[in-house]
């Protein structure tokens, strides 16, 4: 991790929390990023992708099915021109011009031509000049010349013609087919117009949805049949004719565009290709959204989907990460706890070490020096000459100093060595109330001559707890003894014993107040450390209270100070009615 | 008991000179020797009514020589006589079956009423010995040679 969990200990309490609460952030954005990298990003590049693909893919579908459309339409309008191309033909090689302008034989023609399906509005035979020899239809053209009409020349050239959508001399759009009939030397021409309703008809036969057309426009861009929505029948078309012509078939997807009256086209798919032996380019086009309409609502509803699903993974995340980060706070907390316990442990185990060599160290010379004094009074006492008093008092005084200080050392030593030692728990029943009793008995000797009373005010309702009752004495011990010295210069104090059964019933409290002297509350969080002490040079080791402590701590309960200077202190402690699972486990294993 | 024959274990030599010179002042035989082994040694040759041992020592600790002491089944009591900070030692010591324990430096007077007491807890345990072995000899037809046998 970047930065440390716990705050550096040089830094004070509010630049350490402001550096905890960006780590924490840092953290909670760094789980959120990464979950959406490793989640969200993925889901939606990959929804993305299908998307796409499956948009080609149907786009692809949707061409090819047009473009078998459009393949099957140019095969019946071919089909349709060819027909109708076939049979003025046949008639013109079947018939002479002069049989033809026979009266009622053109008219005869022209009525088995139409017998089927109607499809030619007129028929006319003209000679090479562009003079109408016959004329069958409802227009009134028999004394029409055609000389100059640009299809004129184009069929006398070719032999056979199919003409774009023109005005003519009957002034309405129409479109011609023409065949050549040349008998000698002298041509004539054999000349229908196809019925411009049943051509459209033909031509639009084919539905395309409901935007759908189909357009047929030359090679100048002029609709041949008026389309659905396009325009009119001879108007420009608003879009760019594929030249030259070709018999493949092609696609376009349009994009978006005005046409000439600034009117909206939306984007189409278009496929187009030429008709076989005349001008024309039949294309078929649609609005993408209908020809794709089903995709689109399908990809829409997949991107709803997989959004909603990207909103909901973040939202969860969020949630999650907030709830992770809580934990991860309440653990780091626990873990700074257990550190600090675990530092305060090494730390007093190290202290214990020192404390057990040193003490060994310092008995050996002690009990000798002992020794060498027992020795010296023991020669005094058996000296054959009797010592001046002076000198007898000062010896017998400098043999009592050596025997105070050696006492002295070895309390000090005893000291040292109890809070090293790690003493084998013994786990009995003890009845709170009657072991402070004992404790209290056993001590009250020594408060009387201070002039220090005992006052117990015990819960008879207390349970008996499972303890140690050695470690136990031995801590009440030393906060009587504390307390005793608290009051060492008062004429007279008091020390206040009281138990009560904890609310929750899974430990007792004990408290031990004095009337003594108190404590500073600078010294009141060092109160339990090691060595600390506020007693003479001499008279205190330091280690009473951190030794009280730590037995409770290790018997599973807790032990608080509060003082007040000039007033007195209480200690008060929870015992807990069970030892901890540790101890046990640590007795069980001897 | 005056008399008593006691057997100092204790690697500091200062010690045991004065402690001996101090026991023998008051009426007790001393025989102080400085390591476990030396005290086995002891013990094998010759009867003691105590053994005042230290715990702490060079080479055979005091522990591993009272399982010895035990091992050669006599009446001799042991008591521990510990500089060390080890309490937990003297408690296994007891376990083990010493007298009782002493921590140093004490007092000779102290160390001499712990004497006394384990003198006579070694007389009581000689005494209930014989006791036990007179009825043996008085209940069974066994010859009193087979109850109390030559000493090797």
């Amino acid at each position: 991790m970047a930065e440390p969990a716990t705050p550096n200990g040089s830094l004070n309490g509010a630049e350490a929390k402001k550096r905890l609460k960006t780590h924490y952030s840092r953290l909670f954005r760094r789980f959120v990023l990464m979950t959406m990298i490793c989640s969200i990003v993925p889901l939606l590049m990959v929804g993305w992708a299908i998307n796409v693909f499956y948009t080609r893919f149907a786009e692809d579908r949707a061409i090819e099915s047009f473009k078998t459309q459009l393949a099957h339409h140019r095969t019946i309008i071919e089909l349709f021109l060819k027909e109708r191309t076939t049979k003025l033909t046949v008639i013109s090689q079947t018939h002479r011009w002069d049989q033809l302008v026979e009266p009622g034989r053109l008219p005869h023609v022209f009525e088995l031509l139409n017998k089927k399906d109607g499809s030619f509005t007129d028929l006319g035979v003209i000679s090479d000049k562009g003079n109408h020899l016959a004329y069958v239809g409802p227009f009134d053209l028999m004394d029409k010349n055609y000389y100059d009409q640009f299809w004129f020349k184009e069929v006398m050239e070719r032999g056979v013609f199919i003409s774009d959508m023109f005005m003519g001399f009957r002034q309405v759009p129409h479109f011609i087919i023409a065949v050549v009939r040349k008998e000698g030397e002298q041509k004539w021409i054999l000349r229908a117009t196809v019925d411009t309703e049943v051509f459209r008809s033909l031509v639009e036969s084919t539905r395309v949805g409901k935007t759908g057309e189909v357009l047929l426009v030359n090679r100048d861009g002029v609709f041949q049949t008026s389309p659905r929505f396009s325009g009119k029948i001879m108007e420009k078309a608003p879009f760019a004719i594929d030249l030259p012509p070709h018999q493949d078939i092609k696609a376009d997807i349009l994009k978006d565009a005005l046409d000439a009256a600034d009117r909206r086209i939306p984007r189409q798919i278009a496929v187009h290709t030429w008709l076989e032996e005349t001008p024309w380019m039949l294309m078929i086009r649609q609005d993408y959204s209908e020809a794709l309409g089903d995709v689109t609502h399908a990809n829409y509803a997949t991107l709803i989907g997989l959004h909603l699903s990207a909103l909901i993974i973040l939202v969860v995340t969020v949630l999650v990460t907030r709830h992770m980060i809580t934990v991860v706070k309440r653990r780091d907390l626990e873990a700074e706890q257990l550190n600090k316990q675990y530092l305060q442990a090494s730390k007093l185990a190290a202290i214990g070490e020192l404390s057990a060599g040193v003490a060994h160290e310092i008995n050996n010379p002690l009990s000798i020096i002992l020794t060498e004094r027992q020795i010296l009074l023991d020669m005094a006492q058996q000296a054959p000459t009797a010592m001046d008093d002076g000198f007898k008092e000062q010896f017998h005084d400098s043999m009592e100093q050596i025997s105070l200080q050696i006492q002295r050392c070895k309390r000090i030593t005893q000291n040292l060595l109890r809070f090293a030692r790690r003493t084998q728990s013994l786990i009995e029943t003890v009845d709170m109330n009657h072991f402070v009793k004992e404790i209290v008995e056993l001590m009250e000797r020594e408060a009387r001559t201070s002039g220090i009373k005992f006052t117990l005010d015990l819960d008879e309702d207390l349970p008996p707890i499972q303890s140690d009752p050695s470690q136990l004495q031995q801590v009440f011990l030393n906060l009587i003894t504390n307390a005793m010295d608290a009051m060492d210069k008062m004429p007279y104090g008091a020390i206040k014993i009281t138990t009560h059964s904890d609310n929750a019933g899974q430990a007792i409290r004990v408290a031990v107040a004095d009337t003594g002297s108190g404590i500073r509350p600078e010294h009141l969080d060092k109160i339990f450390d090691p060595f600390f002490t506020t007693k003479p040079v001499g008279k205190g080791t330091g280690l009473g209270l951190s030794i009280c402590h730590s037995i409770i701590e290790r018997l599973g309960g807790t032990i608080k100070v509060e003082s007040i200077p000039g007033e007195g202190t209480e200690f008060r402690m929870t015992v807990p009615l069970e030892p901890p699972r540790e101890l046990q486990d640590s007795l069980s294993r001897g | 008991m005056i008399g008593s024959n006691i057997l100092l274990v204790d690697d500091e030599l200062v010690f045991t000179k004065n402690m001996s010179k101090l026991l023998n002042s008051r009426g007790y035989r001393v025989t102080a020797v400085n390591s476990g082994d030396a005290a086995i040694h002891e013990l094998q040759k010759q009867d003691f009514d105590v053994v005042v041992l230290d715990l702490k020592m060079p080479g055979m600790d005091g522990l591993t020589t009272l399982k010895e002491i035990k091992k050669l089944d006599l009446f001799t009591q042991t008591l521990i006589l510990t500089g060390h900070g080890s309490i937990d030692s003297a408690l296994e010591a007891i376990k083990l079956g010493a007298y009782d324990y002493l921590t140093k430096p004490c007092e000779i007077d102290d160390l001499v009423a712990k004497i006394e007491g384990a003198w006579e807890k070694k007389d009581d345990a000689a005494r209930k010995d014989m006791m036990d072995k007179l009825q043996k000899v008085v209940e069974s037809p066994k010859s009193v040679f087979d109850v109390f046998p030559k000493k090797k």
